[in-house]
């Protein structure tokens, strides 16, 4: 067993905060703020195989694994670039294209993930089946060679940058009985399909949407691997989302503690410096000892996901994903503790922190829906609903 | 074409810096050591003179075995192969004992065509070793370049300085030092950090190099630290109230210091 990570993982995390840093917050604020997207950023990132560390090598990736995407996203936003888009192109879309699509299919679209020059996002969140995703309604039905998708989906991040959406719908019968999920790869382009942006208080580069699927058709090859491999290759993608997700918090966590310790060692309203008071020093080390402990379960759960054991990935991954959501939270609450009214101006960068953090707790699965699967799965406790 | 870049390992110009009480010589253990800046710039520069003339790109360092991470990084940018003299016999080693080492280092690269180095450590700042190492390998030295062109068997080098610039031309090999306006260097890419494991590194000892333990370290080196002092902290800067004569004090205090 072993605590720390190989040298090339170091090596990883290392050039990607070095060429992170050249671009920083203020960089990704002022797109934030401007309505722009991180372009540069991401095409540089691709073009250095720092999205695509993922992909199998067969198809130009890297032919590394989720504990390695999973420290490029960390990285980055220990930096102040936090990726919303890396929790789910590469993570999500590639990795069930790349276990379970059709030879072809891989052949199609992995290439384009290995170099970042394909982006996808991802729809499974639909108003009437938030958390609960066993009412699904958006419907695929078979017609001649053709799929025909309805439905609507909401909350769904970068539609307006992606090439295509992968879609969670569920086959339906010629008497409308609903079966099995599958998922849809959906050009944006598509005829029938809309989407419309939500606005959100988040100072983000990516947008939120809620899609509209109207008879929508696509080829044969849409429906990824086979027509009846069900909700298995669904949750294989959604651990890889979860590790990332924790990685997003435990970086945004990294960079709101270097703020705050930086300010609370210089700033002086009495002799000392304000981080002598262990008002603020305690709560700090608190959040320290929360994103430590937040980074190593996201490790457990990526070299547990990367071994193949997806059912031991699964619960290490929600409980880290869980831990890095709080660490954020707590942490950039108390960093902008730490910089007083400082901590809500706009030229300390904390302020716009404040909503990435909390869609942590909330996405992809919110915090009560963790709780819930560790009370039933690993405290074997009776369920509510 | 083969070249040959000289790396050194540094400790993090953002960490704090300090000397070892006992014989001055830098406290390694006391920050982040890093593949120095300027040598980045120099592998840079060797990878693109290989994108258009072929041949291998050497790493060639001497440190103590931590200097493998330098390396690492070096080859993860896309050289091809290093050679590290790492022995507890140099400790301490000054300018010219160094070069000596280096200079037999690089005579176990065949062929070399060019030895690239950067023009100043971000540590010691000496600044001359490229040019000792030149002299000691009978080769022209072209220093603090910020253009580098090879035509055939010569090159050709912007050489600047604060005097100007300077164009100078030497045939092949040679060694060039270079400035930080030389290029950008490249992030080593995913594919390069995976690949930098298994590139092979050759460690050597100064036996191996037939160096005797007498010619380098603190004993073999000709110049001597006897004493060090940290640097005097900062001290507070002077305030001057703006009442409509802020210009007029500020040229006073520079006059007073005899800066205008
Ligand atoms: C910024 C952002 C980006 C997103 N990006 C995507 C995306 O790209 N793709 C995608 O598919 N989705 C995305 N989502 C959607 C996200 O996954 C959902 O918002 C989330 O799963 C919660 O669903 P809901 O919003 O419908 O909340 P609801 O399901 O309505 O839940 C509301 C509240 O009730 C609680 N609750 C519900 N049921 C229970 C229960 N049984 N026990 C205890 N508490 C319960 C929840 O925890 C929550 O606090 C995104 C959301 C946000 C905010």
């Amino acid at each position: 067993m072993s605590f720390t990570e190989s040298e090339e993982r170091q090596a990883l995390r290392s050039a990607v905060a070095d060429f992170g840093a050249r671009y920083g917050h203020e960089y990704f604020n002022a797109k934030a703020r401007a309505g722009e997207k991180t372009t540069e950023l991401w095409t540089e990132a691709g073009k250095l195989g720092y999205l695509g560390v993922a992909v199998p090598e067969e198809f130009g990736g890297g032919g590394g694994g989720i504990g390695d995407l999973a420290a490029v996203c960390e990285e980055l936003a220990a930096v102040g670039c936090p990726m919303l888009l890396m929790v789910v192109s590469p993570a999500i879309c590639a990795t069930v294209i790349a276990r379970f699509g059709t030879e072809a299919q891989k052949q199609q679209w992995l290439p384009g993930f290995a170099d970042g020059t394909l982006k996808m996002a991802f729809a499974i969140t639909e108003p009437d089946a938030g958390s609960n995703s066993h009412r699904l309604s958006t419907s695929i039905r078979r017609e001649g060679e053709e799929w025909v998708l309805n439905g609507r989906k909401y909350y769904i991040s970068g539609v307006d940058e992606v090439d295509a959406v992968l879609v969670v719908a569920r086959h339906v019968d010629d008497k409308g009985q609903r079966l099995l999920p599958s998922l849809m790869i959906v050009p944006t382009d598509a005829p029938g399909f809309e989407f419309q942006p939500i606005e959100m208080d988040i100072v983000s580069p990516e947008k939120q949407f809620t899609l509209f699927f109207d008879e929508v058709r696509l080829p044969a090859d849409a429906l990824v691997g086979s027509p009846d491999a069900g909700i298995g290759q669904l949750f294989a993608g959604l651990n890889p989302e979860r590790i990332m997700a924790a990685s997003f918090s435990t970086g945004l966590a990294r960079f709101a503690m270097a703020k705050a310790t930086d300010y609370a060692r210089t700033r002086k309203v009495w002799d000392t410096p304000i981080g002598a008071h262990q008002g603020l020093a305690h709560p700090l080390a608190h959040c320290a000892v929360q994103i430590e402990l937040a980074r190593l379960m996201t490790q457990k759960a990526a070299a547990l996901y990367d071994s193949g054991q997806d059912k031991a990935a699964g619960e290490a991954a929600n409980m880290a994903k869980y831990a890095a959501a709080e660490a954020a939270k707590d942490t950039v609450d108390q960093a902008i503790q730490v910089h007083g009214g400082n901590g809500l101006a706009t030229e300390y960068g904390l302020g716009a922190l404040l909503g990435a953090t909390r869609v942590g707790r909330i996405a992809p699965v919110s915090r009560e829906m963790i709780l819930n699967f560790v009370s039933q799965h690993t405290l074997k406790l009776p369920r509510s609903y | 074409m083969n070249i040959v870049v000289l790396v050194k390992q540094v400790p993090d110009t953002y960490s704090e810096r300090k000397l070892a009480d006992a014989d001055h010589t830098l406290d390694r253990d006391s920050a982040d050591a890093v593949l120095d800046e300027i040598n980045e710039r120099a592998v840079e520069e060797a990878l693109q003179l290989q994108a258009t003339h072929g041949g291998e790109v050497t790493v060639v360092c001497v440190g103590p075995d931590r200097a493998t991470d330098a390396i690492r990084k070096a080859l993860s940018m896309g050289a091809d192969k290093a050679v590290h003299v790492s022995d507890a016999a140099l400790h301490g080693s000054d300018a010219i004992a160094t070069a000596k080492v280096l200079a037999k280092a690089v005579g176990t690269v065949e062929g070399v065509d060019l030895v690239l180095a950067g023009n100043e450590a971000t540590d010691g700042r000496v600044g001359a070793l490229p040019a000792m190492v030149a002299e000691l390998l009978g080769l022209p030295a072209l220093t603090h370049a910020r253009k580098v062109e090879v035509d055939g068997s010569t090159v050709k080098v912007e050489r600047e300085t604060d005097e100007g610039v300077f164009f100078l031309e030497a045939s092949l090999p040679a060694v060039i030092s270079v400035n930080e306006k030389i290029n950008e260097p490249r992030y080593p890419s995913f594919k390069g950090i995976m690949a930098a494991k298994k590139k092979p590194v050759s460690t050597l000892a100064i036996g191996d190099l037939g160096v005797d333990a007498g010619e380098v370290g603190l004993g073999g080196s000709w110049t001597q630290v006897t004493e060090a002092a940290p640097k005097p902290p900062r001290a507070a800067g002077q305030r001057v109230e703006d009442e409509g004569d802020g210009g007029v004090k500020v040229a006073e205090y520079l006059v007073g210091q005899k800066l205008i």
